[in-house]
């Protein structure tokens, strides 16, 4: 019974009746959405009128506002006496840590930790990394200094919690950082998917098969992970490598278990809607598409109240799993409501010619896509970097080959360009392969 | 899919029990060292983590033995 349970972190919550694992959602919330209304300025405001008692269903949970990055943008130019305006929970003296939001759709958001919340973090963590198989022989490098971005403090606090023994990367070029998980014997790593790639390339190039560096688990974050793109990466280390789903303001709310097909919610810490892209009032159904709507249970520094974070993501089918854990599960992210473009009247995500490319094309590296306005016309492009140079002969049928290719998959003509090994820029945290040069998206 | 049988949930209430039990006594230790940095902010580090611990563990038993 002892070793069967220790397949879990927490075994009773984990393989609880879903009934019950949305009963107890429902109860946080109400505690959650009484708490927030007492202690936060923004939401004092916005959910004033509100009875939090009076939440008993998920219809009544949808006639709560909705919070985007906008209303924490301006909540945290409030007057409270802090950087962090009308967003805090708590009293200034008791923020412990100081993240902030990557900036990629604006003016970062700054998000404050009290040293409660940041322990409620990084058991969620705790969950995730216990759920990838992470365990206390693990020896787990993490390539990057972290900064203020919050995903990699979480995993390095997470992974010493488990148990691992973790080193930080930071301050080593990625030659470097190659050589040191050499020398350590490190088995786990926690980067970008863009970084793992990265690092194999690299290694290649100092003479090492990235299998041969031990690596047997690597936990990705940052950037969405087609499956395509994950198969490559655990090809390429020979390493099980798992994704998981979240952001700066409302953590990591879903992951892989050994299963690696699709992402728990994890239950009861969030409660996770999905929602009509076009009318935000209505939940999509089974297997649609919508944008995901999270409220994290019991972060109190920073509340947060059905926090719209404009991934795309499907309604989950069922819940259960062969993994024996009854969280529902969502597939991947298939990309951003910000990103869902209408190009010559046809809805495209950027992440549709990852997929492609990854899943069809290992003779690509590295890619670019740009969006362009030619008169009346929308113009999308495609820069594709292959991993080796080519003749003018072959760079011609690559190109032709993916361009049949994703005209077949998106139904969009690309115009598509083959540069040199080494061309395209290279990322460490989020990739920026998508640009919208267009004046006015809209 | 499972529900908690009688003995998994005698052991929750138990260890739900001792979680109380362990806050009230560092909020007793809280008290005595009032105004003392070692024992403040160790006590501080305690208490979010019995937070955790209330959110994973209290909080199903609770709910549990409710029915």
């Amino acid at each position: 019974m002892e070793n069967q349970q220790r397949d879990y972190w927490n075994p009773w919550l984990e393989t609880l009746d879903p009934a019950r694992l949305k009963q107890i959602e429902m109860k946080n919330f109400r505690k959650y959405v009484a708490y927030a209304k007492e202690h936060s300025g923004l939401y004092r405001q916005k959910l004033a009128g509100i009875n939090p008692e009076d939440i008993k269903t998920m219809e009544d949970v949808r006639k709560l506002p909705l919070t985007d990055k906008e209303d924490l943008r301006l909540a945290q130019l409030g007057e409270k006496p802090s950087i962090y305006g009308d967003l805090l929970g708590v009293d200034p003296s008791e923020v412990s840590d100081f993240r902030q939001t990557s900036g990629t759709t604006g003016k970062p958001v700054y998000v404050p930790e009290s040293f409660e919340s940041w322990q409620w973090r990084i058991e969620v963590w705790c969950h995730i990394l216990w759920m990838a198989g992470f365990r206390e022989t693990d020896r787990v490098f993490v390539p990057f200094g972290y900064n203020v971005y919050v995903a990699f403090w979480e995993g390095h606090y997470a992974a010493e919690k488990v148990g691992c023994e973790v080193v930080p990367g930071g301050a080593l070029d990625t030659r470097g950082r190659i050589n040191k998980i050499r020398e350590i014997g490190a088995t786990g790593l926690m980067n970008t998917p863009t970084y793992g790639l990265h690092m194999a390339e690299e290694a290649r190039q100092m003479g090492i098969d990235p299998k041969k560096l031990g690596i047997r688990r690597m936990l990705c974050a940052g950037e969405p992970l087609p499956q395509p793109t994950r198969r490559l990466i655990e090809s390429t280390w020979g390493a099980e490598v798992y994704d998981h789903i979240g952001g700066t303001e409302p953590c990591a709310w879903a992951a892989m278990c050994k299963e690696r097909n699709g992402m728990h919610i994890m239950e009861p810490f969030f409660l996770v809607e999905v929602l009509n892209v076009d009318d935000l009032s209505k939940e999509v159904g089974p297997g649609e598409l919508g944008t995901v709507v999270v409220t994290p249970l019991g972060r109190r520094s920073f509340p947060l109240v059905r926090f719209n974070t404009k991934d795309l993501a499907r309604m989950p089918m069922k819940s259960g799993c062969s993994c024996g854990r009854t969280s529902m599960k969502v597939a991947q992210i298939e990309g951003r409501t910000d990103h869902l473009l209408k190009i010559r009247g046809v809805l495209f995500t950027p992440v549709a010619v990852e997929e492609c490319l990854r899943d069809e094309f290992p003779a690509v590296a590295e890619f670019e896509i740009t969006v362009r306005r030619t008169g009346i016309m929308d113009e999308i492009g495609l820069k594709v970097e292959p991993s080796e140079d080519m003749g003018s002969g072959a760079r011609e049928e690559l190109k032709g080959r993916i361009f049949e290719r994703l005209k077949h998959r998106t139904n969009l003509t690309f115009g598509i360009e083959v540069v040199k090994p080494g061309e395209l820029p290279r990322y460490q945290l989020k990739a920026s392969r998508f640009k919208d040069l267009r004046e006015d998206p809209k | 899919m499972k529900h908690l049988d009688a003995a998994e949930l005698d052991r929750l209430k138990a260890m739900s029990l001792k979680i109380k039990e362990a806050e009230k006594a560092v909020m007793e230790l809280k008290e005595l060292g009032k105004g003392v940095p070692v024992v403040e902010k160790n006590v501080r580090s305690i208490l979010s983590v019995t937070y955790v611990l209330k959110f994973g563990i209290s909080d199903l038993a609770e709910m549990e033995a409710l029915d």
